[in-house]
């Protein structure tokens, strides 16, 4: 027994491990300083508790590596479906504030959402390994684009626009690994460019000349080719229709991103806020708990979407950049792990889980210093938030599960 | 199957390491621009963001009369502020806020909106708030997020005098202001000097605006105050002493009562004013509280009109009081005998008009000493003929008529003084006629007078051509009490006659005084001697005007006046026995020497 768990773990990648927890204590000592100022215990709340999840994150991952990699694989559609109706779960409690997000059990408050990151992953690498050969035909892409619809969906209902991206943002990465044609490739990621071109007219049809270029050039049958282009131009239009749907809120996001001062007390005043903290650290940062943009409560959500600006201010570029290096080397390693697995499963497991940490980190990091709308995603170990925290470290553990047994 | 042997692409691996490398370059630039190249611009917005800038406002000078007396003062009171901020956060503070004032929503939103200088900087809203106001504020301290008070001082009037026109009042300053003015200087819900010596000596009275500095959180409320920026603290406004003479301006105030006139008394050896009051006026308190629209209009629309100055801007035909220019200019330049006598029988007939006397039955036999004693209009409509109406023009300009005395307070009016030159203009060349000249010699027509020119008038005959520019400053000091400025007397000769004029002009004014026919006999004093001219000056619209100027060469009482009362009869019948009874007062304060007048003859 203690044998056959020392091979499961002969291969678990300690350096992953070690970038993760090294990320997690700058966010901690990120919340520590948020919670600086306020009376006694009661400020270190939101420290204490992120410590307990962060422990309980790492015996996560540890705990996780060491379950059989062939149970994993097995059960992935399983888990699937018993994810998906953990998704439903919350729609069927009456919530007053009108979102369907949480679940509680045991008294925890979790969000599957989180947790259906790490499962559509699985899923959608169980899927290209059973299906490697069968790749080359474009109805295969059929079952993963639903299985990744489906969560998304759902999640947008909740509703959580952010979150609902991140289950697209897995799918193209590991199509694109999986080894999917790169005329398929562009024409599935096409439709994406499509809705954003139709945001102004004349990208548009300079986007719709480049696509019947391309579809010209890759010599596709007729048939497909106009049903493809037919398709773009139809998403194009609905583009303004979606737009019209959104809540405005999630449409103030979108257009405070392009003018800040419009309205400096609404969707811009985040960002107005956490710029002005980012700016005013300079290369050194004011110091642990000297940040006035922090502590003077300026900056809305600071322990969760907007931790990082903690560390803009009170530590400076120096250290931002720090982080970012380290974030980087997370994500290299991740990649190059993936390239050299043994078995295509392992690799596209750690694919998939690069694409979801990356997709986090630059939407996250982007978001807060006005590069993209703010959606609401958490950075990936440093954010405050148990679910969010320990989906982080399950799916590091799962990346970890995969790896087993790949040297041989 | 889980055990497929992974077979990938190098330019896949190769893609996805330069995709990463890309997203992390675009995050590592705009860092770099954010923190390193930006961030001066961003350094500067949080320390904005978080200190609040308090001002705290300076007193105004205090305002003196000559002996000391405090005409104008400061004394503290409430006013309210909003930081527009918090409004924007939570509107339903604004509803609470405008039960509390008295007010409507709308109504405050349109003065924050017009005040606004930034989300952070809290705009007054309410000055003079009372007491009450503000504990029932206080009771609502924790739903009034953003709403503070702070006490500013407010402009008050211990005096018993009304000084309305010379004293002036402070008023906000207003859009238009601030774009003439000094922007460092003036901010918007600032008082200003609006009328007066407030406005004309704005520069003195106007203290130096001081700043504390608060720390506040994100939600506006204050923390503490800032430990690295020191307050810095206002400096008071310099105080005002002026000429007025609290005790005789209150002699005066009393006797007008509430009729409408103008009386100016100024001390004709240096040209300090000591009383001035310009009646119906207005109050001071209520125009330095705030005004609702409804007082303001029945101030506007009053038919007397108690808006307006009388003393200076008020215009009026100065009657027979004028008949000493032409006398003046015939005693100097010899045009006629003085000894010489017209016949006056109660009228003159000029071609086809009649111009009459003011005595129905006519005066007899006149000369020129008995024509000023008893203000014979005949002996003038002759005199005027052999003068001219250009050389009888310039001699009124020389006596300061037609322009301005260049008294210390603003919006003063010239009158005007007809020549040839404005005759031709007003009715064209050859459209006028002689007698339009009838008219001018004794005061009617064009000839228009403001008060204090005839007071300055006055003055000028006591002092023979010697005069300063009426004045109210005597000096000005600081809040130690150091003199910074001291009004310079300068004196200048205005009108170069020959002594034998000046007395000539003098003893004429005396007879109106002494002679039992006098027409000013009824303000005689005893053991004063003094100097008089009565006018009345026909109005159309109305009543006649009643003049009287006059004054007296005693070296403790070396005072110059004029006294106008609007549609009040005759000079002699109703402005001199007024100013007759001001004057008992006055000597009474300050008895005059007994001096031995040689008049000559």
């Amino acid at each position: 027994m203690a044998n056959s768990l020392q091979r499961q773990l002969r291969d678990f990648d300690w350096i992953l491990l070690l970038l993760a927890i090294l990320l997690s204590m700058a966010g901690l000592l990120s919340i520590y300083s948020t919670g600086l100022l306020q009376e006694g215990l009661a400020g270190h709340n939101y420290f204490i508790r992120q410590l307990i999840w962060f422990i309980i994150g790492i015996a996560l991952t540890i705990g996780v590596a060491m379950i059989p990699k062939k149970v994993v694989f097995n059960l992935a559609y399983v888990v699937y479906g018993i994810g998906i109706i953990a998704l439903l779960a919350p729609f069927l409690v009456n919530d007053s504030t009108g979102t369907h997000r949480w679940v509680r059990l045991g008294g925890f408050n979790f969000q599957p959402s989180e947790y259906m990151k790490v499962i559509v992953v699985v899923a959608l690498a169980k899927y290209f390994s059973d299906h490697h050969r069968q790749l080359q035909q474009f109805k295969q892409l059929f079952p993963p684009f639903i299985m990744v619809m489906i969560p998304t969906g759902i999640v947008i209902l909740q509703p959580d626009l952010g979150t609902a991206l991140v289950y697209i943002a897995t799918l193209i990465p590991i199509l694109f690994w999986a080894g999917i044609r790169p005329l398929y490739f562009y024409l599935l990621l096409a439709p994406i460019v499509s809705m954003m071109a139709a945001f102004n007219i004349y990208t548009f049809f300079a986007w719709m000349a480049i696509l019947g270029l391309v579809l010209y050039l890759g010599r596709t049958k007729l048939w497909f080719a106009g049903f493809n282009f037919i398709l773009n131009v139809f998403l194009g239009g609905l583009t303004n229709v979606l737009w019209i749907l959104l809540k405005p809120y999630q449409q103030q996001r979108i257009s405070s991103l392009f003018n800040l001062d419009v309205d400096p007390l609404g969707a811009g005043y985040q960002l107005i806020q956490s710029m002005t903290a980012f700016g005013s650290g300079g290369l050194l940062g004011k110091g642990l708990g000297q940040g006035t943009q922090t502590h003077l409560k300026f900056l809305p959500e600071q322990h969760t979407d907007f931790i990082m600006t903690v560390i803009g201010e009170e530590f400076g570029f120096i250290t931002v950049a720090a982080v970012l290096l380290f974030f980087m080397l997370f994500i290299f390693r991740l990649i190059s792990i993936s390239f050299a697995a043994r078995t295509r499963y392992t690799s596209l497991v750690l694919f998939g889980t690069a694409a979801v940490f990356l997709f986090h980190m630059f939407v996250n990091l982007a978001m807060i210093v006005g590069l993209m709308p703010v959606t609401g995603i958490p950075l990936p170990f440093m954010s405050y938030g148990g679910s969010f925290m320990l989906a982080c470290f399950l799916l590091l553990g799962i990346a970890q599960n995969s790896l087993s047994g790949n040297r041989v | 199957m889980l055990q497929d042997r992974n077979v990938l692409e190098y330019w896949r691996k190769f893609t996805a390491y330069c995709l990463v490398i890309l997203l992390f370059s675009i995050l590592g630039g705009r860092y770099y621009w954010l923190m390193i190249a930006s961030h001066q611009k961003y350094a500067e917005k949080a320390t904005s963001n978080h200190i609040r800038e308090v001002p705290i406002e300076a007193p105004r000078g205090v305002i003196f009369d000559r002996n000391g007396k405090i005409l104008v003062d400061n004394k503290p009171s409430y006013s309210v502020s909003i930081v527009p901020l918090e409004i924007r956060r939570r509107p339903e503070t604004l509803t609470l806020l405008a039960k509390i004032l008295n007010t409507t929503v709308d109504e405050l939103k349109k003065t924050i909106k017009r005040y606004q200088r930034g989300l952070f900087v809290p705009v007054k809203i309410r000055g003079k708030v009372p007491i009450d106001i503000i504990s029932k504020l206080q009771e609502h301290n924790l739903e009034l997020i953003g709403v503070t008070y702070t006490i500013e001082p407010t402009r008050f009037y211990p005096s018993p005098v009304q000084l309305t026109h010379v004293l002036g009042y402070v008023r906000e300053i207003d859009t238009e202001d601030l774009e003439r003015l000094d922007r460092e200087t003036y901010q918007p819900g600032d008082l200003i000097g609006w009328k007066g010596v407030e406005k004309y000596y704005e520069s003195y009275l106007r203290g130096t605006r001081g700043y504390r500095y608060e720390v506040v959180n994100a939600y506006g409320q204050e923390i503490g105050e800032s430990d690295w920026r020191k307050p810095i603290r206002p400096v008071a406004g310099e105080n005002l002493h002026l000429t007025i003479d609290e005790n005789i301006q209150n002699i005066v105030e009393t006797e007008l009562g509430d009729s409408s006139g103008v009386v100016v008394i100024l001390d004709h050896t240096n040209g300090e004013i000591v009383a001035m009051a310009s009646v119906p006026g207005y109050s001071l308190e209520m125009m330095s509280s705030l005004l609702t629209p409804d007082e303001w209009r029945k101030l506007l629309m009053n038919p007397r009109k108690p808006l307006y100055d009388r003393a200076l801007q008020g215009l009026y035909p100065p009657g027979s009081t004028f008949k000493l220019v032409a006398a003046a200019y015939a005693l100097e330049n010899k045009t006629i005998d003085p000894k010489k006598t017209v016949l006056c029988k109660g009228s003159y007939r000029l071609g086809t008009r009649s111009f009459g006397c003011w005595k129905e039955g006519g005066h007899g036999r006149v000369d020129l000493e008995m024509a000023i004693e008893q203000s014979c209009n005949v002996y003038f409509y002759h005199l005027i003929q052999d003068i001219g109406l250009n050389p009888w023009a310039e001699m009124a300009k020389k006596f300061g008529f037609g322009q301005l005395t260049g008294i210390d307070l603003p919006d003063e009016k010239i009158g005007s003084v007809p020549d040839s030159k404005l005759m031709d203009r007003k009715f064209g060349v050859g459209k006028w006629t002689l007698g339009n000249l009838l008219n001018f010699v004794v005061g009617q027509g064009e000839v228009l007078v403001t008060p204090l020119q005839l007071a300055q008038y006055a003055g000028l005959i006591a002092e023979r051509g010697k005069s300063t520019e009426p004045h109210l400053l005597k000096y000005v000091t600081d809040a130690e009490g150091r003199v910074v400025f001291s009004y310079k007397n300068e004196r200048h000769t205005d009108l170069v006659l020959s002594d034998t004029t000046w007395a000539q002009l003098q003893n004429g004014m005396y007879q109106v005084m002494q002679s039992a026919h006098g027409s000013g006999r009824a303000a005689r004093q005893k053991n004063w001697p003094l100097y008089g001219k009565t006018g009345t000056a026909q109005n159309p619209h109305g009543e006649n005007h009643a003049w009287f100027i006059g004054f007296s060469l005693d070296p403790d009482l070396p005072y110059a006046w004029a006294i106008l009362l609007e549609n009040g009869g005759t000079g002699g019948g109703k402005a001199a026995p007024l100013m007759g009874a001001m004057l008992r007062k006055i000597s009474k304060l300050k008895a005059p020497q007994i001096l031995k007048q040689s008049v000559v003859k």
